[in-house]
């Protein structure tokens, strides 16, 4: 062979593959999803819509659909007819666009939050907090990476700011999560150590983050589950045409009667053998040790109020219960469960976030619960009662008095006794 | 100045696919050179320095500081024994420059279970260079090794392709190479090949290994962390997750440092060769990180078979070579790191070997009769392959979080 046609042979292909390359990204592709896309999205609590952006970010600033975000974890899971977006696709004239999975706490939910600031800025949203969230170590790792991408991190690094407390903090808690390698952590370390990113720096993470956007248009799309041909669609049907609260609720209690009749615990049956039954003699007693009162978790929770407070969201925070049957069978300290929510009150009131549904208290109510910790059925009609009416009259503009007092570890740790509270209040603020 | 390091920004190698573009293009220069037969050796030592350094600046400065200090300690021991070996040949004095050479890394691995923390003379690739050096030395005793310069020992050390994470090379072998410029016909097949390894890697890590590390791994990891039983589906998710994930990242990163050392006109030797179709544990070590268990078997094992056989230490041969085995694997296990989990990796794998040969023996003795077809073929890698897969299990330390945490 000619040694022209030999590199040609080597080489060729390769450069052809460079120009397609080159070729894909540089094409005018459409960056806009569909419609349909945006409606699936909102239902699928798939991975790519929570740690990506521009899903999330269309929809939102969407004028067509109304939606509003539903921030929370695994409940959101619990599909059944009375499921809030469900309910409002029957009833209200919003759309809940859910994010949340089992494992998305504080910490994930304030990157996703952070990377729509612009869709969030005056708008309401829905923020359920569960207090199992509140365990001594918080959010695990694994769970945080999961739900958590370079997009976000650099989106956020981007303009982090070395001096606000805040920032430092979730600095800290970032490389916790990822471990001190990589370029995202060591971006995370200078903010942690109140050093500005250099102009270096900034040039790098604005690359990726191009890169990652288009990347991002193209892709996250492919990525959708099916929940809303599965979930949604089928259930809206099943729903009477009318709203009215007490027959919905009574519906609500008549079904879920039906569908947990073969366990004391008011579980749902196929739950109830898949998951409870096998090793129900070695659970009992077994949550005798559990505290929500001490965890990093509170920390958490302060860098995602900061963040409303920084975009003017208006929320209303829902505090589910648990399943009261199944907790006095492991040994819960009821007592203890309660001070922990006294303690996540607490610190969202004494902030200026007054809405609270707080159904703590609901856990024995028949129907209430799908399972051992998961609200369903009447549970859901009465979250969607409180959801609608708050999303759908006008309220009042927020005044947020954010305090960084909570994010120290004199907080995170503190034990929530009335007194204690009153002492954290006089000590620390004003 | 340190200040002004550490400020620069940071590339580990191949790292990333931008990664990819700053570095062929750096090479380019190299390849036009060693296609018109010439090897412009200061043009490769600027560049490998240049890459060196960012891979070791930034916020890993110290890394650097301790990767110089280790490299002018290795070419003065090394010049050192070279220097003594021309006169003399003590078995003392070997030791000795044996000793000496494993000395940091021993400080090194040591560190973390000793005073709780890293050790500040780590750094990334401390135990591939190590391994590089050692090798050096009983190449100088064994008389293979004879010419030496600092300047060809520290550029064999330092070759760039393959600095942080290997294939491990011998010094004989790659000064050989070194010293001849391929023919522009050879130059051309390597480039070639360097290519194919270059996208098979691409597919390896960034394809393969990406969607295992970052996606079915985690999602097993989470789920296991959540399942309430301790012995679950998820756990095997897990595993397999993990295993796989480990090979594609690793071999990936392997055929692109082949690759880069092809273009620059080195045969740096291959790493894996399809391990899962290995049908005995013994036939997988010769296709698994092949540099290394071809190091641990050269250096380690024979050193230990010839040594016990001229001391007589043993009556029964299978007793030697299992305790060679043994002493061999466990060894590795304690090199990858002072941790329950990569002890126990080792010492499994040490066991299956000898079990391995214990089998053999056995099967040709007494079971002459049984048949050798595809189906049994099958079974062995069946075996071998979900074996592996079990103690990559245990060396992902995932085990140690999931038990004790």
């Amino acid at each position: 062979m000619h040694n022209g046609k030999k590199l040609w042979s080597i080489f060729g292909p390769l450069i052809v593959a460079c120009l397609l390359v080159v070729v894909l990204f540089s094409l005018p592709i459409s960056k806009k999803h569909s419609a349909a896309i945006e409606h699936k999205a909102a239902v699928s609590l798939s991975p790519v819509v929570f740690k990506n952006q521009s899903i999330k970010q269309q929809a939102l600033s969407d004028k067509r659909t109304n939606y509003v975000p539903f921030f929370g974890s695994s409940e959101l899971r619990r599909m059944d007819r009375f499921h809030p977006s469900v309910m409002a696709a029957r009833y209200h004239n919003y759309t809940p666009f859910l994010f949340g999975s089992k494992g998305t706490q504080s910490l994930p939910q304030f990157f996703n939050i952070n990377s729509m600031e612009n869709q969030l800025a005056d708008q309401k949203a829905v923020y359920i907090i569960s207090p199992q969230w509140f365990t001594k170590q918080g959010v695990q790792a694994p769970a945080f990476k999961f739900y958590n991408g370079e997009l976000a991190n650099l989106t956020w690094l981007k303009n982090a700011n070395p001096k606000s407390p805040y920032d430092r903090y979730v600095a800290k808690r970032l490389i916790a999560m990822l471990g001190s390698d990589g370029t995202v952590s060591s971006y995370a370390k200078k903010i942690a150590n109140g050093q500005d990113l250099s102009g270096w720096d900034k040039a790098v993470v604005r690359f990726r983050l191009n890169m990652l956007v288009h990347e991002d248009a193209i892709f996250s799309g492919f990525q959708l589950s099916d929940n809303y041909e599965k979930h949604i669609l089928p259930n809206v049907d099943r729903l009477p045409q009318k709203y009215n609260y007490d027959k919905l609720y009574d519906e609500a209690m008549a079904t879920a009667k039906k569908a947990t009749d073969n366990n004391d615990f008011g579980i749902n049956n196929h739950f109830y053998n898949k998951r409870v039954k096998p090793r129900l003699t070695s659970t009992k007693g077994s949550q005798k040790h559990f505290n929500y009162t001490a965890s990093p978790e509170y920390g958490d929770l302060e860098v995602v109020l900061n963040e409303f407070k920084n975009t003017n969201t208006n929320v209303l925070f829902v505090i589910p219960p648990v399943n009261e049957k199944w907790e006095k069978y492991t040994g819960m300290d009821m007592s203890m469960y309660y001070r922990s929510v006294d303690k996540i009150k607490f610190q969202l009131k004494q902030q200026g976030f007054n809405h609270v549904l707080d159904l703590s208290h609901d856990g024995a109510k028949p129907g209430f619960m799908e399972d051992t910790i998961h609200i369903g059925w009447a549970g859901w009609v009465k979250v969607d009662q409180a959801a609608n009416q708050f999303i759908s009259t006008k309220q009042a503009q927020p005044d947020y008095k954010i305090n960084d007092e909570f994010l120290s570890s004199t907080w995170a740790t503190l034990n929530p006794t009335p007194a204690n509270l009153q002492k954290f209040a006089t000590d620390y603020l004003k | 100045m340190i200040n002004w390091i550490a400020s620069l920004p940071n590339y580990s190698a191949y790292g990333t696919p931008v990664y990819f573009f700053y570095l062929l293009l750096a090479i380019l220069p190299l390849g036009i050179g060693l296609y018109f037969g010439k090897r412009f050796s200061w043009y490769e030592a600027l560049i490998s320095f240049i890459f060196i350094f960012l891979m070791f600046d930034g916020s890993s400065w110290q890394q650097g500081i301790s990767l110089i200090a280790y490299v002018i300690y290795q070419t003065v021991i090394v010049m050192g024994y070279h220097h003594y070996r021309q006169k003399k040949n003590a078995a003392g004095v070997f030791y000795l420059a044996s000793a000496l050479s494993i000395l940091p890394i021993v400080i090194v691995k040591l560190s973390p279970a000793m005073v709780g923390h890293n050790s500040l003379l780590d750094f990334l690739g401390i135990s591939y260079l190590t391994f590089r050096s050692v090798g050096t030395v009983i190449e100088t005793r064994d008389g293979m090794v004879k010419s030496i310069t600092p300047w060809t020992f520290i550029r064999f050390m330092l070759f760039m392709p393959t600095i942080t994470s290997g294939p491990i090379d011998r010094y004989r072998r790659f000064e050989q190479d070194y010293q001849k410029v391929p023919d522009r016909d050879s130059y051309l097949k390597l480039v070639n090949t360097g290519i194919f390894y270059l996208f098979l890697g691409f597919l390896y890590k960034f394809v393969i290994g990406y969607f295992f590390g970052q996606h079915f791994y985690p999602y097993f990891e989470r789920a296991a962390m959540a399942d309430p039983h301790l012995l679950s589906w998820n756990l095997l998710g897990v595993m397999y997750t993990y295993g796989f994930y480990l090979f594609f990242d690793f071999a990936g990163y392997s055929l692109f440092a082949v690759a880069i050392s092809y273009f620059m006109g080195v045969k740096s030797p291959m790493n894996f060769k399809q391990p899962f179709k290995s049908k005995n544990i013994k036939e997988f070590w010769n296709r698994w990180h092949i540099s290394l268990s071809f190091w641990f078997r050269d250096y380690i094992f024979m050193r230990f078979v010839f040594l016990a056989t001229k001391k007589r230490w043993f009556k029964n041969r299978n007793a030697l070579s299992s305790t060679a085995y043994m002493l061999n694997m466990v060894l590795m296990g304690f090199w990858h790191g002072i941790t329950w989990y990569y002890i126990l990796y080792g010492f499994i794998h040490g066991l299956a070997l000898v079990v391995n040969d214990w089998w053999l023996r056995f099967k040709r003795k007494k079971l002459k009769n049984m048949p050798h077809n595809k189906f049994t073929t099958g079974v062995a890698i069946f075996i071998t392959f979900n074996f592996v897969m079990f103690t990559f299990l245990i060396f992902s330390g995932f085990l140690d979080t999931y038990l004790f945490k």
